[in-house]
């Protein structure tokens, strides 16, 4: 038993060696490895234990340890074929429906998807690079590609089953996809810390710490999470980010927990991401200018940022490795020939390089996080971590329980079985429930909720490693606001009511609807 | 925790805070029917009436209370009535009386030989050695023009590279304000000003200060701050700071080459100047919230510098307000309220610019009109009695539930009280060892 268990062990620890050297740290880990054996501290007769110990001092240890812990979260996703056929064939079609109106946009505008830019051209845009709101373009024929509204339309028809309904009442198909969503008493079993009433970070700052040596809850936080991103071990951090941090470190935070530090090799990456975005014009380029400037550009919490996100969303544009990180979860991208270029292997792009089509309201993907970095490097890679293990998620069609469609049959449910005079209410009054959460719930509440409050949402998000947290805030906010919800009796007003999302306090919000007995 | 939860909530929900009011009967006068005021009043029941009827609270320009306040009007004040501003404010919001008065506060506390007035040498940008306060280097090295001319080339000579903002003494909102970094474009400018440097032919007086140039960038954006100061008394000083301020940003990246010197786009925040330059917007005016820069701070830089700069704006509006106290006139029927407008350095320095007696009430923006709003809301609760009826006599002591969004920055007459009580106890402690 015991050597059944050790060669298991054995096996396990030489399939991740192998993993490992595919990674693009590996040839630096290994160089640092190097240097340490032949340094004094690492012994011959005790090789093992003395470069285990030198390593420890290093930190190499603990850098040996996150990469495998990056590298186990990165694996578990769903790699089989949709179980849902009808899902599958649906979200095909949504993206022949993209790629076609793209094509329409570019006849109609007389451009082509991918040109080489000219010289000049190449020159304009690098001298302007650090402040693109003032580089010139003519944008007022581009229009976004797609709004929530309009995903939310074809999520609405998915099932393909159309119950009982009468002409002109609404559809309620979401109830109907055969996908397994929680309860709230499920729920309430991943947000255990929160259920318990244990303190958080969110409700008062000043609440009296109970534990000693502390005066605050706060300084309590700051004091335990100095100690943690000293230590900076991953999954200690993503523990310590259930109960929330404090915005002074939260950016280190955040970089620590989603292996997203910026070194050298980063900065060159995205320097060579840059380069791309200056040599070949994208039509995306303009629906990405066009999105910061309708939606970055025109918010007060935002607009100073502006010149930052533009540098940011070309990047992510042509980043490869998002394609490469993300395939089977976001269909399949369009290639197109790159006009002006001659003919040869690399005349062929693929459309966009990272296979994301932004949508109106993309860019609030990143906005938030130019509170935590000033600097475009950091800024964007924290960003990619964060779109590929969580963002992709709410607007691709798939069957994942994180993933949008289970979100929204989530709070479906949520609503029907905790407020159900607010779900009848609904019901008389003809509006689809899901009709005025549906675009919070698809931006992870940015450009809605103030970006303090927002930061300590996402918090939750990494340390649950879930997104279940937003259709319950979604659930909360209604409830909340129930009483203003059964004065009025169309959509206008509803939205009216839920409309100003500035004076919630999202975690006390949470916690009381975890915590309210049942 | 459960019930603090509940009460964060409860006092989450709504726009405004607006709990009811109990109508009474408050005459009220004012030569700005402004939106945010009249709303304000309306809400509150009161009455308009002219000048010349009984009112109890005028909000007034700072002309009419000049008027009012002068020999030849005769106008005595009863004990119900409150006007909005001090009879000679323009000690704390004329460029060159700030100044003057800042130089005494100074020589005031260093002749007392008081730690606040500590001095010490520091390395100018030319690198020479000069001393400045320690304490009270917050406004940036200004001398009044013509007066002050010698003084000036003499610190001028200590950096000749420095860049100097000239400003007249009694414009406001950017007009007149150009910068020098040659002192023959001062003389050139002398020149064509047909001699501003005879008092006898021009009655105008500017002042010169040195030009922070090196202010802390938001997206590369240069910005300042415009802050609330409620001031409801000078002797003893009490000041409130209302929390919802906010950042001015320049439409234009900073850029500190002489091409750019004269684009004023670049260099003045003021609204009233940035709204011409086409890339103006009207959704958020340029604004941004202070609690949004407190948090970009802490983000970005850190905590305890971010506290640092915090308490040093703080610090720095306390004593602006001093250096005035003992030259205002004290007439208790008055309050006032300042917008000081601070710039920030890279050093996470701050630096009082200007003070403003009667700064903006127009709303640019939605959330700008909503802060205004609750701005001239809360003066009211904090100005006012607790039975709302404008009283002289009243010890202007409100309760911490009248403050709003206001904080209390300084009580000498609490301070006093509590220096008293605490002196009090440790006597009573030192007898009884004995």
């Amino acid at each position: 038993m015991e050597s059944l268990k050790e060669d298991a062990i054995h096996h396990t620890a030489m399939k991740l060696a192998e993993e490992l050297k595919n990674l693009s740290i590996y040839k630096s880990f290994y160089s640092d490895v190097q240097k340490l054996v032949s340094s004094p501290n690492v012994k011959k007769e005790d090789f093992k234990h003395t470069l285990q110990q030198a390593m420890k001092e290093k930190g190499l240890d603990t850098k040996l340890r996150n990469t495998v812990f990056h590298w186990v979260r990165s694996q578990n996703k769903q790699n089989k074929l949709d179980p849902l056929t009808s899902l599958s064939k649906a979200s095909a079609q949504w993206e022949k429906r993209i790629h076609k109106s793209l094509n329409s946009m570019c006849s109609d505008l007389e451009t082509s998807l991918a040109k080489v830019r000219s010289q000049s051209e190449q020159e304009d845009l690098s001298n302007k690079w650090n402040e693109l709101s003032t580089y010139n373009l003519d944008l007022t024929k581009y229009r976004p590609v797609y709004a929530p509204k309009d995903f939310l339309e074809v999520l609405l028809t998915l099932s393909g089953y159309v119950p009982f309904t009468k002409e002109g009442e609404p559809k309620w198909e979401f109830a109907h996809l055969p996908l397994q969503v929680k309860n709230l008493d499920q729920l309430r079993k991943i947000y255990v810390e929160w259920t318990n009433g244990e303190p958080l970070l969110g409700v008062n700052p000043n609440m009296p710490s109970a534990v000693s040596g502390f005066s605050t809850i706060e300084a309590e936080r700051i004091g335990l999470g100095e100690r943690v991103t000293a230590l900076g071990y991953a999954p200690v951090i993503q523990e310590y980010l259930k109960k929330g941090s404090p915005q002074c470190l939260r950016a280190k935070l955040w970089a620590q927990v989603l292996g997203a530090d910026v070194g050298a090799q980063q900065t060159a990456y995205f320097n060579r991401l840059k380069k791309s975005v200056l040599e070949v014009d994208l039509m995306i380029d303009k629906l990405i200018f066009k999105d910061v400037q309708l939606t970055a550009s025109n918010d007060d919490q935002y607009f100073v940022f502006e010149d930052l996100l533009y540098q940011v969303m070309l990047c992510f544009s042509r980043d490869s490795d998002v394609l490469q990180n993300l395939r089977g979860c976001i269909g399949n991208p369009l290639n197109v020939t790159i006009k002006g270029k001659q003919t040869s292997a690399d005349s062929i792009t693929v459309f966009p390089p990272s296979g994301i089509i932004p949508f109106h309201g993309f860019t609030m993907y990143a906005t938030p996080f130019c509170y935590l970095y000033d600097d475009p490097v950091q800024l964007y890679f924290i960003f990619r971590a964060f779109y590929i293990r969580y963002w992709h998620k709410l607007h691709y069609i798939s069957t994942h329980p994180q993933g949008i469609v289970s979100l929204c049959l989530l709070y479906e449910r949520l609503l029907e079985a905790n407020e159900p005079l607010l779900w009848i209410h609904f019901r008389n009054i003809n509006i689809n429930p899901i009709r005025v959460v549906f675009k919070w719930i698809m931006r992870a509440f940015s450009g809605h909720l103030p970006p303090d409050q927002l930061l300590l949402l996402w918090d939750t998000i990494l340390g649950y490693d879930c997104l279940e947290i937003l259709p319950l805030l979604a659930l909360a906010i209604l409830s909340f606001r129930k009483e203003n919800i059964f004065q009025v009796n169309n959509i206008q007003n509803v939205d009216a009511v839920l409309a100003d999302l500035s004076t919630i306090s999202v975690i006390p919000l949470l916690q009381l609807t975890l915590m309210k007995p049942q | 925790m459960n019930a603090d939860t509940k009460k964060l909530i409860s006092n989450q929900y709504g726009r405004v805070n607006a709990p009811p009011i109990e109508r009474c009967r408050v005459n009220f006068c004012t030569d700005m029917e402004k939106s945010v005021l009249m709303s304000n009043f309306e809400r509150r029941g009161w009455n308009q009436v002219g000048q010349d009827d009984e009112w109890n609270f005028y909000w007034a320009s700072t002309q009419t209370c000049r008027n009012l306040f002068s020999v030849e009007s005769g106008y005595r004040m009863n004990d119900n009535q409150i006007i909005n501003h001090f009879p000679n404010h323009y000690e704390l919001s004329r460029k060159d009386l700030l100044v003057k008065n800042i130089k005494r506060y100074r020589k005031e506390l260093e002749r007392e030989s008081s730690p606040i007035a500590e001095k010490a040498e520091v390395v100018l940008p030319g690198g020479q050695v000069g001393t400045r306060y320690v304490h009270l280097d917050f406004i940036p090295v200004t001398f009044v023009l013509p007066a002050d001319y010698n003084m000036f080339v003499e610190e001028y000579r200590k950096s000749p590279q420095s860049t100097w903002i000239m400003k007249p003494c009694g414009k406001s909102q950017g007009t007149g304000i150009f910068l020098i970094n040659k002192l023959s474009k001062l003389k050139k400018w002398s020149r064509e000003a047909k001699a501003p440097f005879h008092p006898q032919l021009s009655k105008e007086s500017y002042v010169i200060s040195r030009y922070i140039d090196n202010p802390l960038l938001i997206g590369g954006k240069k910005f300042d701050l415009r802050l609330y100061v409620l001031v409801t008394s000078f002797r003893h000083l009490k000041a409130y700071l209302f929390q919802l301020g906010f950042c001015r940003f320049c439409t234009v990246k900073y850029d500190t080459s002489v091409t750019e010197l004269d684009n004023m786009y670049v260099h003045l925040t003021n609204v009233s100047v940035q709204k011409h330059g086409g890339d103006y917007n009207n959704i958020h005016g340029g604004k941004m919230s202070v609690e949004n820069l407190r948090l970009f701070l802490e983000g970005t830089r850190g905590r305890a510098v971010t506290e640092k700069l915090f308490s040093a704006i703080q610090w720095l509006i306390v004593h602006s307000l001093k250096a005035v106290s003992s030259v205002m006139a004290n007439d208790r029927h008055c309050f006032e309220c300042y917008g000081y407008d601070i710039i920030i350095d890279d050093q996470l320095k701050p630096w009082l610019v200007e003070v403003n007696a009667s700064p903006s009430l127009t709303s640019t923006t939605v959330n700008d009109r909503i802060m205004k709003y609750k701005l001239i809301d809360n003066m009211i609760s904090v100005v006012l009695p607790p039975d709302g009826i404008p009283d002289v006599r009243w010890n202007k002591t409100p309760s911490p539930e009248a403050f709003g969004n206001f904080d209390l920055l300084i009580d000498e007459e609490l301070l006093e009280k509590e220096e008293m009580a605490s002196t009090g106890r440790s006597f009573k402690g030192h007898k009884s060892r004995n």
